[in-house]
């Protein structure tokens, strides 16, 4: 077995011999393991701290800094610890009920391959919950493209390519789409964002970990899924094999494939093995493969258990004959997981996979097979052929390990001048109102929703398009509610990434919040520049201060979560600071949620927070050519007592209908409320003049469009509404809702049906 | 004694679950039966084809599972007169396993449910169904009122009918076209067809009335808590509108 | 002006042509391999090589880190081969520069063992029991 040399070279030499071999490995690096071992690391070997210490796997720049996100309190079951958190649900015929949760992105490969890369991202986000034995139950995809008005740019091909990946993956496996959002900005030209996120349901006794059971010495470790290829590994892995004729389509590329046929194969097969091992009281341990191939997976299942393995990699199935040892260990074919299962186990649990379910027939070579034994010495080895292709100890391989990189301080952050006004001009409500409706971030999205199956599975209360934050009820004959709701809004990232991070929290409780449903925790993804660039990764790390601080201050814990670093041109253009939050909440009964459209005239329309200067990363700043101007500061002590306010009153059934005021402000807001209503009989808004309710503290376009946040909602009750707010929350009536299909303010008066049509069209030109 | 009903499983199927629940709901004694479980078939009184991606809709939506061993023995229950209801999936399969028309040999189509027009995407859109034969044209319908309106979940990305003129005279004329697409007032235009689907046809059936192909999901409308409009009727967790057609299917076999 | 005919395949494994494989050898159709690809047909003013570089600049076609391509001789399917086409299709609209529709078919391409071109009769029996469905396509041999 030909070994990597690093004993005897200069560093110069290294640096050419990792950089010649492909490997991101640094010359310190290189040589801690040549010390470690002893000796020089084998190929394998080398490659295998490759893909462990990489930035992907290791968490090496980030995982000192993500220590500072509260990840506790009574609503976590189980915290990040593993590849996905878990929730509680509530309790239904005396079972507890979890709701899981992962949350990933493959920004990436989307951006070279987007059908692909979205469609394995959506792969990989599912078999995050499936492992820790959950039913998937829902996804949702927050999305950020580039400038798309050109139909021949690469921007647009992105946009449409990744769309169709994950409706072409998600409604394959019959999981519904049932939250998401989408933005678009310049910066994201060359590094689009395809975040996915997860859901799962499982009784709290029957969650399955990634770790080696506590007596597992022994036992099986069995690889279920496709035929390993070359995926990850590209062309390098060729030079040296010659190819037969039926590997003439294997695959030569570093493309991830995707295969929704056979992960919605593996995933029922997966049930039926959840169930026999839970009617035969079997403890066992579950992950699926993601980065590091089965090496990464093989070897975090055994060391988290406190355990060593031997894999044999003879053993595995592959799809192309005489694939180098590395390839096979390390290559990143898609739709695989893992067991760790007791001798005695395995057989029935190779023929659930590969009889019953059939796996060698739906994709070629794929199938469950035993690759290896968890031992008790904590070593990880590897055989292939008649060599022992690695041997390593295993704590060396999966240990954390941590780059500390330069930070800037936050006091020598470049802050905007917060005294900073706006200049009004000539620019009216009645000339901004339809440009702020067309708007990239504001326009319908359902040009885009409409491809994804939101309704199968018949467990959907709030398909996209009704509401703030989709709704399922999942637990079946149980009026349990699972809500489901993304934020990060990139126009809030460019101005300031910390405050940028804590609205995405903010924003994200809210929208749970106004369906009804009580926040029980967060999932996060970062999306970030160089680490290497002092400036990105400053950003990077103050924002995950800002998503510490808004969720310790609103009492929601973090459960799961992902890092995407390096998301730069090659000119060095970073993207916005992009930290995207996902809320899950829980409503007792599904009776209670609260939709989008407005339900009767005549009811009183209320506004929960008084508007203030928040017009900073605004819409309408935007389009009054007045951007750069900061985010307003946010007043947790006020926001968290308008949100006990709205859950009081949605509790107390005093809510017809309830919009989180967001991105557009309270007339987008507003809109997006009568919109639904003019398929029947329309019903509109009239509304009082906003000097009333602002006290005069903003101005007219600040309190029609400013972005700080609160709620609006419709009630029939105004008097007993206004009988339990406390002095903390801002209760201001604003109007009253009509029945007639007009927006009339004190100033303009718009037809709603015309609004409509402009709201309707921009987006359904790149998704027609 | 109730009827015993397959809800049948090929790989790549996804929407037993909320399909076998509701056939439990009304009445039937149904079972989620699993390609790998194909020889029980015979046993059944009646079989359920539900929606989903068998083989992942590949070289054409239905086309591969139409192959299946599974489908057999449908083709052989349904010669002998044994109600068949293919929803989405299943009627994609029933299509190209020539069951449905029927106007032709078996396994020889004379009409496919094919990609969505005007633009060939995805649509996931709440729809009615309206039933557009005498409802005792098709044994699965004859419980409904004439008429009748079903809402449903249209969620496909090959829903349009196509066929020949000829054929689509003969299904005109032989009365095969059991459902259109109606809005929720009953009125029946082309806005009302979300997928550009000839002569707006959103359910088929054979000669015999015995076999039944829909596109749209009446199982996804089948709780008051399956649309956002319906929050205020009552109770959450009751059947709503979409248990019409399987509660016919129930009535059917009871009666058999 | 002159027809150019392009075939474009996934160079990286292709999911669908390994089911039709599987699917065929069970309906009895013995062949060894299968490969499928999208065929294109245009009318062209330019030379060959602008042509090429044209459709491969079109990534809604083509994209190079999965797709591979090659310029068909013939405006007509190759030995062992069967176009399918959906009867209502016409021409379809999509952009290489200044051209602006193209016609469509799916090529299915069967070979016995080797890398024999499966026979006639042995591509017809793969267009009737599954490659085609009559009701919607005609298959051109």
């Amino acid at each position: 077995m030909p070994n990597f040399r690093v004993n005897g070279l200069s560093d110069d030499e290294l640096k050419r011999a990792a950089a010649q071999a492909g490997l991101a490995l640094r010359v310190d690096e290189l040589r801690r393991i040549a010390e470690r071992l002893g000796r020089d690391p084998s190929i394998v070997e080398v490659h295998a701290f490759d893909a462990q210490w990489s930035e992907h796997c290791s968490y090496k720049s980030s995982r000192h800094l993500l220590r500072k996100l509260p990840t506790e309190g009574p609503t976590v079951m189980q915290g990040p610890a593993e590849d996905a958190g878990i929730l509680h649900l509530g309790e239904w015929n005396g079972e507890k009920w979890g709701v899981v949760i992962a949350h990933e992105s493959h920004n990436h490969p989307s951006q070279v391959v987007p059908f692909e890369g979205a469609a394995t991202g959506v792969g990989g986000i599912v078999r995050d919950v499936l492992c820790m034995g959950a039913e998937v139950i829902a996804v949702a995809d927050p999305l950020r493209f580039g400038r798309v008005e050109d139909p021949q740019s690469h921007q647009r091909y992105v946009a449409q390519g990744v769309v169709d990946g994950i409706a072409a993956y998600g409604n394959a496996i019959g999981v519904p789409n049932i939250a998401g959002d989408l933005y678009f900005d310049e910066r994201f030209d060359d590094n689009c964002l395809v975040n996915v996120v997860s859901l799962g349901l499982l009784k709290e006794n029957e969650i399955i970990h990634s770790a080696a059971p506590s007596n597992s010495a022994g036992w099986d470790i069995v690889l279920v899924g496709k035929a390993t290829d070359a995926s990850g590994f590209g062309g390098a892995a060729f030079s040296s094999v010659t190819l037969d004729e039926e590997d003439q389509d294997a695959n030569k590329g570093a493309v991830q494939v995707p295969d929704s046929f056979l992960k919605n194969v593996i995933m029922r097969a997966s049930y039926a093995v959840f169930r026999y091992l839970r009617e035969n009281k079997i403890t066992a341990g579950f992950k699926d493969l993601g980065a590091g191939g089965i090496m990464g997976c093989t070897a975090e299942l055994c060391s988290s258990g406190g355990f060593g393995a031997i894999i044999d990699l003879d053993d595995v199935n592959t799809a192309i004959k005489n694939l180098p040892p590395e390839v096979i260990a390390i290559g990143e074919t898609q739709e695989r997981l893992c067991w760790v299962l007791p001798g005695d186990v395995t057989p029935h649990v190779l023929r659930i996979y590969n009889d019953e379910f059939s796996l060698p027939q739906v994709a070629r070579g794929a199938c469950a097979t035993v690759i290896g034994a968890v031992q008790s010495e904590k070593q990880y080895v590897m055989r292939h052929g008649n060599d022992i292709v690695m041997d390593v100890p295993i704590e060396f391989l999966t240990g954390s390990i941590r780059d500390e990189l330069p930070i800037r301080p936050m006091s020598e952050r470049k802050v905007t001048d917060p005294a900073r006004k706006y200049v009004v001009g000539e620019h009216s409500v009645a000339d901004l109102l339809p440009k702020v409706l067309a708007h990239r971030d504001i326009c319908s999205r359902e040009p885009l929703f409409v491809r994804y199956d939101g309704v199968v599975r018949g467990t959907t209360v709030i398909p996209r398009g009704y509401a703030n934050a989709g709704v399922i009820a999942p637990v079946q004959g149980s009026p349990l509610g699972v809500a489901l709701s993304v934020a990060g809004n990139p126009r809030y990232g460019k101005v300031d990434p910390v405050l940028a991070a804590q609205y995405a929290v903010l924003e994200a409780v809210r929208k749970v919040v106004a369906v009804g449903a009580r926040p029980l925790g967060l999932t996060d993804c970062l999306n970030f520049g160089n680490p290497q660039n002092i400036e990105h990764y400053s950003e990077f790390a103050h924002a995950i201060d800002g998503l510490a601080l808004a969720a310790r201050e609103l009492g929601t814990p973090y459960v799961s979560g992902n890092v995407s670093l390096y998301n730069e041109s090659k000119t060095g253009n970073a993207i916005p600071a992009s930290p995207i939050v996902a809320c899950v909440g829980a409503l007792q009964d599904v009776a209670a949620v609260i939709t989008s459209p407005l339900k009767r005239p005549d009811s009183t329309l209320f506004l929960i927070g008084r508007p203030h200067n928040a017009a900073g990363g605004a819409v309408f700043a935007e389009l009054v050519e007045q951007t750069g101007g900061p985010l307003a500061p946010i007043d947790y002590d006020r926001a968290a007592a308008e949100i006990a306010f709205f859950r009081a009153a949605s509790d107390g059934g005093f809510l017809l209908s309830a919009r989180s005021i967001g991105n557009g402000g309270l007339l987008a807001a507003l809109c997006a409320m009568a919109f639904p209503t003019l398929e029947r009989s329309a019903i509109g808004v009239r509304l009082t003049g906003p000097a009333s309710w602002t006290g005069g503290v903003v101005g007219e376009l600040e309190a029609y469009f400013g972005e700080g946040g609160g709620f609006v909602a419709e009630t029939a009750q105004p008097d007993a509404l206004e009988t339990i707010a406390s002095d903390g929350v801002d209760l201001i009536r604003i109007g009253q809702t009509q029945n007639a299909p007009s927006l009339a303010l004190e100033s303009s008066q718009f037809d709603l049906r015309e609004l409509h049509r402009i709201w309707r069209a921009p987006l359904a030109l790149v998704y027609p | 004694m109730a009827a015993k009903v397959a809800v049948l499983v090929f790989p790549g199927t996804n929407s037993e679950t909320e399909t076998w629940r509701i056939c439990r709901d009304v009445g039937l004694d149904a079972r989620i039966v699993h390609w790998s479980q194909a020889a029980t078939l015979p046993q059944f009184d009646a079989y359920v084809l539900p929606g989903g991606f068998a083989y992942e809709d590949r070289i054409r939506a239905g086309a591969v599972p139409a192959h299946d061993p599974m489908m057999d023995y449908v083709i052989e229950a349904s010669q002998k007169g044994k109600l068949i209801l293919g929803v989405c999936n299943g009627a994609q399969i029933l299509l190209e396993a020539g069951l449905v028309p029927g106007t032709g040999p078996v396994r020889r189509p004379t009409a496919a449910f094919t990609h969505n027009g005007p633009v060939p995407h995805f649509v996931c859109k709440h729809v009615h169904l309206k039933l557009a034969v005498e409802p005792s044209r098709c044994a699965i319908t004859a419980a409904l009122a004439k008429n009748a309106l079903i809402p449903a979940w249209a969620a496909h990305g090959q829903g349009r009918l196509a066929a020949t003129p000829e054929h689509l005279r003969e299904i005109m004329q032989g009365g095969h076209l059991a459902f259109v697409y109606a809005h929720a007032d009953g009125t029946v235009n082309e806005a009302a067809v979300p997928n550009a689907s000839a002569l707006g046809c959103a359910g088929l059936t054979n000669r015999e009335g015995n076999v039944l192909a829909i596109m749209p999901h009446p199982e996804r409308d089948a709780w008051n808590y399956n649309h956002p409009d319906r929050r205020d009727t009552g109770d959450i967790l009751a059947p709503s509108g979409g248990v019409k057609l399987y509660a016919a299917l129930a009535e059917a076999l009871n009666l058999a | 002006m002159s027809s150019r005919t392009v075939a474009i395949r996934l160079k990286i494994p292709d999911n669908e042509a390994y089911t039709a494989l599987t699917a065929l050898r069970r309906l009895g159709v013995d062949i060894a391999r299968l490969e499928r690809a999208e065929i294109w047909t245009f009318e062209d003013r330019g030379t060959e090589h602008d042509f090429v570089e044209r459709v491969e600049g079109n990534e809604t076609l083509f994209n190079p880190n999965k797709h591979e391509l090659h310029l068909l001789e013939e405006g007509k399917p190759r030995e062992g081969e069967a176009w399918i086409e959906e009867l209502d299709a016409g021409e379809v609209a999509v952009r290489i520069a200044d051209i602006a529709h193209g016609r469509r078919f799916v090529g299915w391409r069967l070979f016995s063992e080797g890398h024999t071109p499966a026979d006639e009769a042995t591509v017809r029996s793969a267009t009737e029991k599954l490659l085609c469905n009559p009701a919607i396509e005609r298959a051109i041999q």
